[in-house]
């Protein structure tokens, strides 16, 4: 493309600018002293102490980590399996349902998933007593389900670039199909391990409106606090928060796409033939 | 058997739910715990008897309010697919069209905001458009307008909301079409007489139209039952169904109702949803 | 059939009906849904053979070597290797080992690693290893690459290490699954005498799978040509092209003139095939089990016909033609001949002097004649 000055590069241009002033301007503001949140007075890191004296903040934010680290390990597992089924085992009774399900939570309306699972919480209570009433483990399954959905989806379409050939080769020349995985499939789809990984926690960590219905007391998630601050009004506090949790994870996805950058440059060169 | 993990936990923890959320919403609602009454019930002489309640269901078409809501979800989830499309394409082609070593870093960019906190970029925006707000303190500094517009809790907000939160969901598939595409066809129009416009119209995009399926599909559907962004952004008046679902559930305790205001959606979305793994095969096949 | 020479320096095992086949196919089928890939087949190969597996794209060649290492299950029929029947033997158990189109090198490997992958499953002691490997790489000539990754090696150079991979185990047979596709023509040529050197030297078994009948006529022992999950002949490279079975062996296997004509006389020493399409009745100097009036065709490959502007001094096999086109392609010349009776041969001639007083040109007529042995007669 030339690069002149176009319609498109322009358009492109302030698309960006679009998606970034929101997130530039609770970063700035959360260094304002002022409590109305969008005059500036002076700069101050008042809120950052605040911040980190408020105890509830604090507590929620533990909560919604420990949710978080649980519901993608597990979500890692179960999906990296789906992925594996739908990718490497050719046809079988209840492929397609099984694909629906996999592909379907990733849009469906967060309040028919938080509500839907309420409700079978609810009548597993009534009818197993299990689980016996709602909280972190309630949270933690319903989180694992959307979540495995994500991984899933990152997972199969990493295997679906990968040359099975190579799985092939190993089992050619000795390895047994454990031996294969090991050696070849978890090494290559690795990175899609940690991207999916991260995607599932960062999507638990955010998840406000299936947390709500399927939360209960004593389990107060970070985006259910916030929410309740935000309805409130802007505070500056949040806004110290969101530039926390935005440094957090800015600085995790540039790792993450170093390590998937470096790991593709090694993979660059395999072939893939017609088979 | 590890593999079937994930089907027996899908089919309970997601599919199985439906069904839930189905036989409540024939039931009725009661002050107990859980707020509803059984629709199967053992009376004394043991003979078990159903009370299946469709009521809540003709509730629901009674109420004006139900329908607007779902109209009015329809209308700004339609509209809003349309803004991200126009948005989202010539960022798309932008990026599909960068050198390749710049293309990864301008994806990242557009991936970069999705990572982080979607709530918190939400209420970022209340921050933007109120009315002692960035933006009319610049619009206001510039001369451009005497008084503060009232963006927040309109229906403006709204649009502006959904655009901004859900634009990667649309950039995304619509580079993946674009990047497809082979530079020698360009080449190729061009050689045969088409202006830059001509080819784009005729070559482009009709080539992209399974990355533009598949990102207003993916746009949509999840717009038609957001919650947050009308919550936060939007006024009394804006109501999506949603948000409705989720007043009558947490204010008014009316399970059964908002489990027919569930079911109502899911039967409407179940046709995009099926669009949505159509337009998504037919990537895979092309590519 | 018979193998019109047998030349005393090249074994040839399936000859002897005593021998005892190193692979024994029988009734092999492989059923996808209704499409039968490979379907109801019968070979045996041979200790030492470098058999060819010839056929277009979708003809199941590729579907059967598959199933002779072990990737796909056979619908019906067996697989016996070295005496041991294959059923139910997992890919990584079989005494089989496998070059890859795309030689699947494992990119997150070392040359090293990847040659030694195969003798590391096998729990051999990483010194025995070390040695073996630096072995194949200096067979391969790829000494001192044993440190690089694959994505650092050139097209060629995959392939050697591919190669030294599969046979670090010493397989009894070696599958090759269109091993040279991937080089470009000057160094396919080379490595094709380097892969048959070395497995001369070796003495192992090697199946190839390709579609390129060159590749497959200077490699092979025998070749098996493959067509819609059947095979079509299985001959040595001559016999394949001089003593075609059908019209689509002989069609697939280089060019060929091809004549419908019906049986007029089918004696001891020769027979007789009227062909409108030739317009003449042609003339074959060794008779054919058939019944008179009985459909034939006669199959005629075009460097085994002669063209003149003076009518040959011959009884028989001589027709006339108008030539349309002549093209010129260094070590011969090919001609495009419009017979009277409207159909169009192809004619190839060596170009046996640098200069020609006067050459044969378009829109020439010639006579077209050929010898009662020159072709061969196809009941299908």
């Amino acid at each position: 493309m030339k690069s002149r000055l176009g319609f498109v590069p322009v358009m492109a241009a302030l698309g960006f600018v679009f998606l970034y002033v929101p997130i530039i301007s609770l970063i700035v503001y959360s260094f304002n002293e002022s409590k109305l949140v969008t005059v500036w007075s002076r700069f101050s890191t008042k809120w950052y102490v605040e911040l980190l004296n408020d105890e509830q903040i604090l507590n929620a934010a533990w909560i919604s980590f420990k949710i978080g680290a649980i519901s993608a390990t597990a979500a890692l597992v179960f999906g990296t399996i789906a992925a594996l089924v739908l990718q490497r085992f050719g046809r079988f009774r209840g492929k397609t349902l099984l694909t629906g399900m996999v592909s379907a939570p990733l849009v469906m309306p967060e309040v028919i998933t938080g509500l839907s699972l309420l409700l079978l919480f609810v009548a597993m209570e009534s009818v197993f007593g299990w689980p016996a009433g709602r909280g972190l483990t309630t949270i933690i399954i319903a989180h694992t389900t959307f979540c495995m959905a994500f991984v899933a989806v990152v997972v199969q379409a990493r295997l679906a670039d990968m040359d099975s050939d190579q799985e092939e080769a190993a089992m050619d020349l000795g390895a047994t199909p454990a031996r294969v995985f090991w050696d070849i499939t978890l090494p290559t789809i690795a990175p899609a391990l940690i991207s999916g990984w991260l995607l599932a926690f960062t999507l638990s960590l955010d998840d406000l409106v299936i947390a709500s219905f399927v939360s209960g007391p004593g389990a107060t998630t970070l985006p259910m606090l916030i929410f309740s601050k935000v309805r409130l009004g802007v505070s500056p506090d949040v806004n110290a928060l969101a530039t926390l949790m935005i440094l957090i994870v800015a600085v995790g996805v540039m790792l993450a796409a170093w390590i998937m950058h470096s790991s593709k440059s090694k993979t660059a060169g395999s072939n893939s033939g017609e088979i | 058997m590890v593999i079937a993990i994930p089907m027996i936990w899908l089919l309970v923890f997601f599919l199985i739910p439906f069904a839930v959320v189905f036989k409540l919403s024939l039931s009725e609602a009661a002050i107990a715990r859980p707020p509803y009454l059984p629709i199967m019930t053992w009376d004394e002489e043991g003979i078990l008897s159903f009370i299946l309640n469709i009521g809540n269901y003709f509730y629901l078409l009674e109420d004006d309010l139900y329908i607007y809501a779902y109209m009015q979800s329809m209308k700004i989830a339609l509209v809003s697919t349309l803004i991200c499309l126009l948005v989202a394409y010539p960022m798309a082609l932008a990026i599909a069209r960068a050198k390749a070593g710049s293309r990864n870093l301008l994806l990242m960019l557009v991936i970069l905001p999705f990572w982080t906190s979607f709530l918190l970029r939400v209420y970022a925006w209340i921050g933007i458009l109120k009315t002692n707000g960035l933006l009319n303190n610049a619009l206001l500094w510039l001369g451009l307008i005497d008084q503060p517009l009232a963006i927040m809790q309109t229906d403006l907000a709204v649009y502006i909301g959904i655009v901004y939160t859900y634009l990667p969901f649309m950039i995304l598939p619509l580079y993946t079409s674009l990047v497809k595409q082979d530079a020698a066809l360009l080449e190729a129009a061009a050689d045969l007489g088409a202006r830059p416009a001509t080819a784009f119209f005729s070559v482009t995009l009709p080539l992209s139209f399974p990355g533009i399926a598949a990102g207003s599909l993916l746009v949509f559907i999840p717009v038609v039952g957001e919650f947050v962004i009308p919550a936060l952004l939007g006024g009394p008046d804006t109501l999506m169904i949603g948000k409705v679902l989720w007043s009558e559930f947490f204010s008014n305790r009316d399970w059964p109702v908002a489990s027919a205001v569930a079911t109502v959606m899911l039967v409407v979305l179940v046709v995009p949803i099926m669009l949505l793994r159509l337009a998504q095969q037919a990537d895979e096949v092309q590519s | 059939m018979t193998t019109d020479a047998i030349s005393p320096f090249i074994s040839e095992p399936w000859t002897d009906p005593s021998n005892k086949p190193f692979i024994r196919i029988r009734g092999i089928s492989r059923h996808y849904g209704a499409v039968k890939a490979v379907d109801n087949v019968d070979l045996d190969i041979y200790k030492g053979e470098l058999f060819c597996l010839l056929g277009g794209s979708g003809s199941g060649k590729t579907t059967l070597l598959r199933m002779l290492c072990g990737f796909e299950n056979p619908t019906a029929g067996s697989i016996e290797i070295d005496g041991q029947d294959m059923a139910h033997v997992p890919p990584f158990k079989r005494p089989v080992n496998m070059m890859f189109q795309s030689y699947a090198l494992f990119p997150h490997m070392s040359v090293a690693k990847n040659v030694g992958y195969g003798l590391a499953r096998d729990g051999m002691p990483k010194a025995q290893i070390d040695n073996r490997v630096e072995e194949l790489l200096a067979m391969v000539q790829m000494e001192g690459f044993g440190v690089r990754r694959p994505n650092q090696l050139s097209g060629g150079q995959r392939q050697r290490v591919a190669l030294a991979r599969a046979l670090a185990k010493k397989p009894k047979l070696l599958l090759l699954d269109e091993p040279l596709g991937a080089l470009d023509k000057k160094l396919r040529e080379e490595t094709q005498f380097e892969l048959m050197k070395l497995q001369e030297d070796l003495g192992v078994t090697f199946v190839v799978v390709t579609h390129d009948q060159e590749e497959a006529m200077t490699l092979a022992s025998r070749i098996a040509v493959m067509a819609d999950g059947k095979l079509a002949q299985v001959s040595t490279p001559r016999d394949v092209y001089e003593y075609p079975n059908s019209r689509f062996v002989a069609d697939f296997i280089g060019g060929v003139n091809l004549f419908e004509g019906r049986v007029t006389a089918d004696e001891e020493n020769h027979m007789k095939l009227q062909s409108s399409e030739a317009g003449l009745e042609i003339h074959v100097g060794h008779g054919v089990s058939c019944s008179p009036g009985q459909r034939m065709w006669y199959a005629l490959r075009p460097e085994k016909i002669r063209i003149a502007r003076d009518r040959p001094d011959q009884p028989f096999n001589v027709v006339e033609g108008m030539v349309e086109e002549v093209a010129y392609m260094g070590s011969l010349s090919v001609y495009r001949i419009n017979l009277d009776s409207g159909k169009q041969i192809k004619v190839t001639q060596p170009n046996l002097e640098r200069a020609q007083d006067n050459p044969i040109r378009w829109d020439q007529r010639v006579f077209v004649s050929w010898d009662s042995s020159a072709g061969v007669v196809l009941p299908s």
